[in-house]
């Protein structure tokens, strides 16, 4: 059998099938092997989608689980400019309700992207109606959106969150790492029409919510001192003004309001000076606050006994070539009456019987010069310079509260130790941090910081400075019906054109602790700059009485003329 | 025998289809109600911060004040009324939990 026609076309055949397969084969290996990793690039850039998700903010409540700050998920809006066919028409639809320029939004529509915001976080109302609206290449989106309901209350110490959910300041700063939600990326699928389809179990997938904070604050205290403070700082035109409210058996802050306020809800607008948090960023002079702390160590050392007797020199005395002046021109007098009149001789006398040494480590045993550690961000360590750096007339100036820089929080904690017979605790915002099932993660207990003098000479000092408000510098804090301690605080600021004190700049201060015989508040008010009559004992004293009164009502503190009667128990 | 037998095998693909048919149809629903879930709690949020800013002490002060024409007391105005201290509960020795063998009933035992 000889080959024929037919047995060349079979071989003919095969070659074309071997060329046909080569010729796919070397596409293979083009596509597969050699093209491989940048043609799957595409496909991902062509099907998948890669979206992060964020789990809710944790919520902020105060002591009683009133809510301060909590996320809510509200609409955003994008659109997809490639999509759109006439942005003009889709713009001058969106600007009514975006609250937004016809022209502005145009240009984001006309941008060689596939993905543009066009507005983020809006009101609920306004994603209804882009819902109603129904445009093409505009898309709804929620997210979550940080909510602060009370307004300006207690914002220096919440802070604020920024458009991405991240803490910028204060508590939200601070807690950033149990506030902030689980992030979680996905990748989802798209179609051949480029519609999202997410992946199986995404929803189970949901990222878990932030921790919770709860707060030592109370609501309702923190509402009376903000007000309270507001009204003195408008009465006496004052820069700016601090109240601080602490417990001192435990060191928790039961308000710390800050004047002037701001909303943590509208930020935008404003400057950092606005949202600075002073009670614990800014220091000032103390004036004869620091009194309280010369007079304690004092006591402690046994360099004076309530009835000392020390000499005012008339209201006049020379040091270092300087001359420290008195309000009054004292004589003789006990060492009680110069706290309680608040001789700066006086208490100068008793800082020079006790030495730089023994003056600069009560100063620092008492907090001064370094941080009190509080869970708040931005706190300064104030001024206290080691002895070596001190003039001739420091040891006097320091006694009575001069050349020392101290922060509220500083000098209330100083007095909440002696309110505490004599022990110091750390001051702290936070007392409890749960997990979106309510589990608590931490409990933050009352910490003791140190003993800055002994049970004695907390008693003898509390008996000092009952005096001040009973016959002293400090009668309109009193309170009637309850024992006040405290000390009233008028420090010259220093100019900053001439470098001297100012003889019209003022920080006028009252801080002290109620009831006396066993406080259930340790309080500071300050008034920086207050116009016309500046004592501390004028301006700053009646806001403690104001505060501490309504604070002790609604505590439901015994006063000393409370009626006790006896109620029959029955069985109902 | 054999149509028992077709019978049983109808059943059962019906049952098979049945079943197929009914787990998407559950699936519907808890999609569903997954959307309804997020939705209420949307809109108990919503709530909450509504409740949150309503009962604010200031805003409640601005009202009592304002509109109902409330003051706030003064002094003397206040009286503390406390309840005297009732007689102080016995305190409960221990409580240990006794497992009985025959009944298999647990006795509160006083020690």
């Amino acid at each position: 059998m000889t080959p024929g026609p037919s047995r060349s076309r079979r071989y003919l055949m095969l070659f074309l099938l071997f060329c046909g397969f080569g010729i796919i084969l070397s596409r293979l290996v083009t596509l597969q092997v050699l093209q491989a990793a940048e043609l799957t690039a595409r496909a991902d850039r062509q099907h998948q989608k890669t979206v992060s998700f964020e789990g809710a903010r944790g919520m902020v409540s105060d002591r009683h689980g009133k809510v301060l700050a909590m996320n809510m998920e509200v609409p955003s809006v994008f659109g997809v400019p490639t999509s759109l066919e006439s942005p003009s028409t889709v713009a001058r639809h969106l600007s009514p309700v975006l609250h937004i320029r016809s022209d502005e939004l145009e240009r984001k529509l006309r941008q060689d992207k596939s993905f543009v915001w066009l507005a983020r976080k809006l009101d609920p109302e306004q994603g209804r109606r882009l819902e109603q609206l129904s445009l093409d290449g505009i898309g709804v989106v929620m997210e979550g959106r940080r909510f602060y309901p009370k307004g300006p209350l207690l914002a220096h110490v919440l802070g604020f969150s920024g458009m991405d959910g991240q803490g910028l300041e204060g508590l939200e700063r601070r807690y950033d790492s149990h506030l902030h939600g689980e992030k979680r990326v996905t990748v989802l699928q798209r179609d051949a029409f480029g519609r999202t389809v997410f992946p199986k179990g995404v929803a189970e997938q949901a990222p878990t919510p932030g921790h919770a904070l709860t707060l030592t604050v109370d609501e309702v205290i923190q509402y009376i001192a903000e007000k309270e403070l507001e009204e003195a700082v408008t009465r006496t035109h004052a820069k700016s003004g601090t109240i601080i409210v602490m417990e001192p058996q435990s060191g928790a802050i039961l308000a710390m309001a800050v004047s002037p306020r701001f909303d943590p809800n509208v930020v935008a607008a404003l400057t950092p000076d606005r949202w600075r948090n002073r009670a614990l960023t800014d220091t000032y002079e103390p004036g004869s606050t620091m009194k309280i702390v010369v007079g304690a160590a004092a006591l402690e050392e046994k360099v004076m006994t309530p009835d000392s007797m020390v000499f005012g020199e008339n209201g006049r005395m020379v040091i270092a070539n300087t001359t420290i002046h008195d309000h009054d021109k004292l004589g003789w007098m006990t060492f009680s009456e110069a706290i309680q009149k608040s001789s700066n001789i006086g208490v100068a006398k008793v800082g020079m019987a006790l030495g730089e040494q023994r003056l600069y480590r009560y100063l620092q045993v008492f907090g001064f010069g370094q941080r009190t550690e509080i869970d708040l961000p931005g706190e300064v360590n104030g001024l206290l310079k080691t002895p070596k750096d001190w003039g001739r007339r420091s040891l006097a100036s320091i006694s009575i509260g001069q050349e020392v820089g101290v922060t509220p929080l500083q000098m209330v904690s100083a007095v909440a130790a002696l309110a505490n017979g004599g022990v110091m605790m750390k001051p702290y915002v936070v007392s409890e941090v749960r997990d979106q099932k309510g589990r608590l993660l931490r409990e933050v207990l009352p910490q003791v910081r140190r003993r800055v003098v002994s049970p004695e000479t907390a008693r003898t000092m509390t008996t000092v400075l009952e005096g001040v408000v009973t016959n002293g510098t400090g009668t309109k804090a009193a309170i009637p019906g309850f024992r006040v301690a405290g000390k009233t605080g008028t420090a010259q600021k220093i100019d900053s054109r001439t470098g001297a004190y100012s003889s019209t700049q003022f920080v006028g201060s009252f801080v002290g602790y109620v009831p006396a015989e066993s406080p259930r508040l340790a309080m500071i008010v300050i008034l920086d700059e207050p116009q016309g009559e500046s004592w501390g004992g004028t301006v700053a004293a009646p806001v403690f009485r104001q505060v501490g009164e309504q604070v002790l009502n609604y505590l439901g503190v015994s006063r000393d003329d409370t009626v006790k009667i006896a109620l029959a128990m029955k069985d109902y | 025998m054999k149509m028992l037998t077709i019978v049983a095998g109808v059943l059962l693909v019906f049952m098979f289809v049945w079943e197929r048919v009914d787990v998407v149809r559950v699936g519907y629903q808890i999609e569903r109600l997954k959307t309804q879930k997020v939705l209420l709690e949307r809109e108990r949020d919503q709530l909450q911060v509504k409740f949150s800013a309503l009962t604010a002490p200031e805003r409640i002060a601005k009202v009592a004040t304002e509109r109902l024409g409330l003051i706030p007391p003064q002094q003397g105005q206040v009286l503390m009324v406390h309840q005297q201290e009732e007689t102080p509960i016995p305190v409960l020795p221990p409580i240990v939990q006794v497992r009985l063998a025959r009944h298999d009933s647990t006795v509160r035992r006083n020690e």
